[in-house]
């Protein structure tokens, strides 16, 4: 019984075309104003062609993008504001990730100062005046942008690594099963007596 | 797609599938019999593991449902039984959510229910059992998929392209379902009818009265 099982298994795996997962993960990083982003499903997989909204902190729509062959995703920011990334495949599954406003550079004009033009100017200009090496904001942000480039390869690990189904969780996941049958039983066992 | 993620069904639908939900195992409930728990909890923690077992499919995974197999096992019973697992699956996990367990339970659980009352006949007979796991399996995942794309098309995404879309990237999981249940049906038929809630076979009777 164990080989027409085995050998049906086989025959799905190899006559089957591309199929989703029960859920899909948006991740995204910052280097300087750009984010870049991947959406994927858990245990292999990239979403291709997923649209991407951009919302910012008060939920309003910022921008729109679409995931590339490879699942990625490319969005320049230009507020220092936190980013919500929401990837909806329009089948059921939808992923979400915030990129957090410190993640950006501090020469972006903030979310609560950005009234306008005036306020973006005035920090642009001071640079401009000042020596351009010993620049303190230039000079944040490329450490920034060099610590986000080595940091950033991390983050995606522990995103994985956050994802990956353990065995202690399915054995939890039994261990509750068994218990409500006997919890069911217990119950059922004390009627019979009462 | 039937593990369906907080936020994209709107509300009515979400609440309207909770009742629905609710009433389902209530009536479950009813119809679970004692000696039946142990039965009734071992083909429950099948369903909980069944959607952990991934099958690589080019560059995406499919997993399997095991709601056919489900109903045609347990019958109405099986409800409680996928309500428990479908909740362990969304806290140990993250498949679907707790507020939309109810809807997820509808999508699961109704095309069970229906594929016991069309293929308990056929695998009751112990010819018929391979046939009846066929069916039963490709109908549980086919209706599960169906109903997901009508959830969505309640909930404002355009019918065809979503039902399209779900029931193109179930295909393959219909056929590995279908192919699962029938072995399972199938060796169950051959070595415990009586899984089936298969009257005592006309080979067993006169054993059992000479023995």
């Amino acid at each position: 019984m164990i080989r027409p099982l085995l050998l049906a298994l086989a025959l799905v795996v190899a006559v089957s075309a591309p199929a989703l997962a029960h859920k899909i993960k948006v991740f995204a990083t910052a280097e300087g104003a750009v984010v870049s982003g991947l959406v994927y499903f858990p245990g292999g997989g990239k979403a291709v062609g997923a649209p991407v909204q951009v919302l910012g902190p008060d939920g309003v729509e910022i921008g729109r993008v679409t995931t590339d062959d490879a699942g990625a995703f490319t969005f320049e920011a230009t507020r220092r504001i936190d980013h919500t990334f929401v990837a909806d495949t329009g089948d059921g599954h939808r992923g979400t990730f915030v990129v957090k406003a410190d993640q950006l550079p501090v020469s972006l004009p903030g979310g609560e100062d950005a009234a306008g033009a005036p306020s973006t100017a005035a920090p642009a200009a001071a640079p401009a005046a000042a020596a351009p090496v010993l620049d303190p904001a230039a000079l944040e942000d490329a450490v920034a942008r060099a610590v986000a480039r080595e940091v950033n390869p991390l983050r995606l690990q522990i995103e994985a690594y956050e994802e990956r189904i353990r065995l202690h969780d399915i054995l939890g996941g039994l261990g509750w099963i068994a218990g409500i049958t006997g919890l069911a039983f217990w119950l059922l066992g004390r009627k019979k007596q009462g | 797609m039937v593990h369906m993620v907080e936020g994209i069904a709107s509300l009515p639908v979400v609440a309207g599938c909770t009742v629905l939900a609710a009433a389902g195992v209530g009536y479950g409930l009813t119809r679970l019999a004692p000696e039946d728990m142990p039965r009734t909890a071992v083909v429950g923690a099948a369903f909980f593991v069944a959607s952990l077992l991934h099958v690589p499919i080019g560059p995406s995974s499919a997993h399997l449902l095991a709601n056919g197999l489900m109903g045609l096992l347990l019958g109405w019973a099986c409800l409680p039984a996928m309500a428990v697992a479908l909740l362990l699956q969304a806290v140990f996990f993250g498949f679907g959510g707790v507020t939309t367990l109810g809807l997820n339970l509808v999508m699961i659980g109704a095309p069970a229910v229906i594929a016991y009352y069309l293929f308990r006949g056929a695998a009751r007979r112990g010819t018929g059992a391979w046939a009846a796991g066929l069916g039963a399996g490709a109908l549980g995942v086919g209706l599960a998929a169906t109903l997901a794309a009508c959830v969505l098309a309640l909930s404002g995404e355009a019918f065809l392209p979503a039902a399209k879309l779900v029931l193109a990237a179930h295909l393959p999981v219909i056929v590995a379902e279908a192919l699962v249940t029938a072995a399972a049906i199938g060796l169950l038929a051959r070595v415990k009818p009586d899984a089936l809630g298969r009257a005592p076979a006309p080979a067993a009777t006169p054993a059992e009265g000479a023995a």
